[in-house]
């Protein structure tokens, strides 16, 4: 029907657009990797395999790596335990005002992140809103001093920005549910309790593996709420990559790490279409 | 047809119009903070029918990064300090100075002029501005005596309370009071292996007093403000703005003396208004604007006839009077050979538990 032609024009602009955006910038990092700073910190185009060596020798990356795997891995369960019963009620229980709550848990998307950060540090400092509040009705003698520049104050802020990441998924797989299956469960004598764990559940897992990679993935990159919120201690593994691609111009190095979360981030994402898979296949 | 015809032309004509219309000639500059303040830089656009655009640095790092990352064409006018002024004048990022255009040249302390700092192969990259020291800073309603060492930042009283700057001036301060800026001050910018080591440890126990570590001068002037910090190492610039919020704040150089810089203005290699960045940089040169700078920044001006306009209090306040024996207190930042290594070492700091 359609001519090979029309075939090529209509799938080039998006093949175009990957490559030129994606895929050589990519290549070019990866070339980077194997590159070298030389002492009067000028980039050396001598290919060497030191700054993988240096990523396995140093302690420090692999450290901060599992910090932010740490920081990313709560974020996701926080996400989810908040994603999951605001989609389940909005899916099951809203009713006509489905398409209102729909739009309030989407609105934050709207609001820049440096806004809902900047935000967060208003409400957390040693005079923001909430230690103001704590001392007012005599909770607290003294300003709580964990609440802001720390890992509390990035794994809330961050669970706060992608909450909507995981509740979307798992809103529309709860939607793609046939209600009929519901009501034959509730037919043939199940408890609402087996009725969600035996039906419901199973079937919106499929949404809670994308959701909990959208809040694992996207966390894990993260590098903006540490640097804001986080304390002296908070950072994580972006922020050396913004380090080393910034003030210390340390491309090749910057480029391996960068490499290094490539690989773990895709591997990941293909870990969890794995998963997915199986569930709707079983 | 006619119509059609007459309607092309119209479009060409405004078409052409749009394009040579005269653009306002724009100068860009890469500074720190404080050093395109209004109060000065206003005038200047006045007198030269331009606008002046600024960008500010967090640090010196900051600015060779986007140097050599390839933003160099978006600056005309950037501000190094003495620690890497020289290294930016050796890569050809920075212009060298035709000094015939800059009258007031000759005006400038001549201890300024005569450093080696950005004179490379016998030609002049940079003019120097101000300088000034890298002070404690405190809130002076939390110390009933005014600090006078720089351990009180260590002290276990103060948990959580301090902020240093995310920079590798932090690195110079834990050595010096390591000592190792005994006895050659200029040590601190060539330390050895083992003496980057401990300095490591020594800001690794420095951590657990360290509220949020500062990156731009109004974030350190903001956590003052908030009370989330007492005390920190921060430049003149946030004592006196804090001061002109009615903050009760003061400043002091501690017994062990403190680290200092030497800022210089220099025109980049890639601008392409060179003639604008000539007439500014000898507009910032100029004695009434030193005065002006002084007064937004709290930092010294390069050029000493500034002080005419200054009363002898002000004077006093700037060490005008005793030039001599203030510079003895501040080791002013230099080319660190190793800044890598530096780097590395301040990288592990931050990442530290």
């Amino acid at each position: 029907m359609f001519s090979r032609a029309y075939k090529f024009a209509i799938s080039a602009p998006p093949l175009l657009w990957i490559s030129v955006f994606l895929l050589v910038p990519y290549l070019l990092m990866f070339g980077y990797s194997f590159w070298a700073v030389s002492s009067s910190q000028a980039i050396v185009h001598t290919w060497n395999l030191q700054n993988y060596r240096d990523l396995l020798i140093h302690d420090v990356y692999r450290q901060t790596l599992l910090r932010s795997m740490w920081i990313a891995a709560r974020v996701m369960v926080f996400s989810l335990l908040l994603g999951y019963p605001l989609a389940y009620f909005l899916s099951f229980y809203a009713g006509a005002k489905k398409e209102l709550y729909y739009q309030l848990v989407i609105i934050p998307l709207w609001v820049s992140y440096l806004v809902r950060a900047y935000a967060w540090k208003t409400i957390l400092g040693t005079d923001g809103v909430l230690n103001t509040l704590l001392q007012y009705v005599h909770l607290t003698r003294h300003p709580l001093d964990f609440l802001l520049y720390s890992p509390f104050a990035v794994v809330l802020t961050l669970t706060h920005i992608y909450t909507p990441f995981t509740f979307l998924p798992i809103y529309a797989a709860l939607e793609h549910i046939p209600r009929n299956l519901v009501e034959a469960s509730h037919d043939l004598g199940a408890t609402p309790a087996q009725t969600f764990w035996r039906v419901i559940f199973p079937l919106s897992i499929p949404g809670v593996l994308a959701g909990a990679t959208f809040a694992f993935v996207l966390s894990l990159g993260d590098f903006l709420a540490p640097l804001l919120l986080g304390g002296p201690s908070g950072i994580m593994i972006s922020n050396i990559v913004v380090s080393l691609f910034g003030a210390a111009y340390n491309w090749p190095l910057g480029a391996a790490i960068s490499f290094c979360m490539l690989l773990l981030v895709l591997s990941l994402l293909m870990f969890s279409e794995h998963l997915e898979k199986r569930w709707s296949h079983s | 047809m006619s119509r059609q015809v007459l309607t092309l032309a119209l479009v060409c004509l405004l078409l052409l119009c749009g394009s040579c219309q005269k653009k306002t000639p724009s100068l860009n500059l890469l500074v720190w903070e404080g050093y395109a303040d209004s109060s000065f830089v206003k005038a200047f656009e006045e007198q030269n029918h331009c606008k002046v655009t600024a960008s500010y640095m967090g640090s010196s790092d900051e600015l060779v990064a986007k140097l050599r990352g390839g933003s160099a064409g978006n600056y005309d006018v950037i501000s190094p300090s003495s620690d890497v002024a020289t290294s930016i004048a050796k890569a050809g990022l920075a212009e060298p100075l035709d000094l015939t255009k800059l009258p007031s040249y000759a005006q400038l302390s001549p201890q300024l002029t005569a450093l080696p700092l950005v004179r490379v192969d016998g030609k002049v990259y940079g003019v120097p501005f101000m300088w000034g020291p890298d002070p404690l800073i405190y809130v002076t309603t939390a110390f009933p005596q005014p600090p006078d060492s720089w351990n009180v930042l260590w002290d276990p009283k103060l948990q959580g309370k301090i902020s240093v700057w995310d920079d590798l001036s932090t690195v110079y301060l834990a050595a010096q009071i390591l000592g190792y800026d005994k006895p050659e001050p200029g040590h601190l910018y060539n330390l050895t292996d083992a003496e980057l080591t401990a300095v490591k440890n020594k800001l690794i126990e420095l951590k657990p007093n360290i509220r949020k570590m500062w990156s731009t001068g109004g974030e350190l002037t903001n956590l003052f403000q908030n009370h989330e910090v007492v005390a920190a190492m921060g430049w003149p610039l946030m004592t006196n703005q804090l001061r002109k919020a009615g903050f009760p704040v003061g400043e002091t150089i501690p017994k062990e003396n403190t680290t200092g810089w030497i800022d210089h203005l220099m025109i980049t290699a890639g601008s392409e208004n060179k003639d604008l960045a000539y007439k500014f940089l000898e507009y910032m040169i100029q004695a009434q604007t030193q005065k002006k700078a002084t007064d937004v920044t709290g930092y010294t001006p390069a050029n000493p006839q500034a002080a005419q306009f200054m009363t002898p209090e002000e004077r006093k306040n700037l060490h005008l009077d005793d030039v001599d024996n203030y510079q003895k207190r501040l080791y002013f930042w230099q080319d660190v050979p190793r800044r890598s290594k530096y780097n590395e070492i301040w990288n592990e700091v931050k990442a530290a538990q």
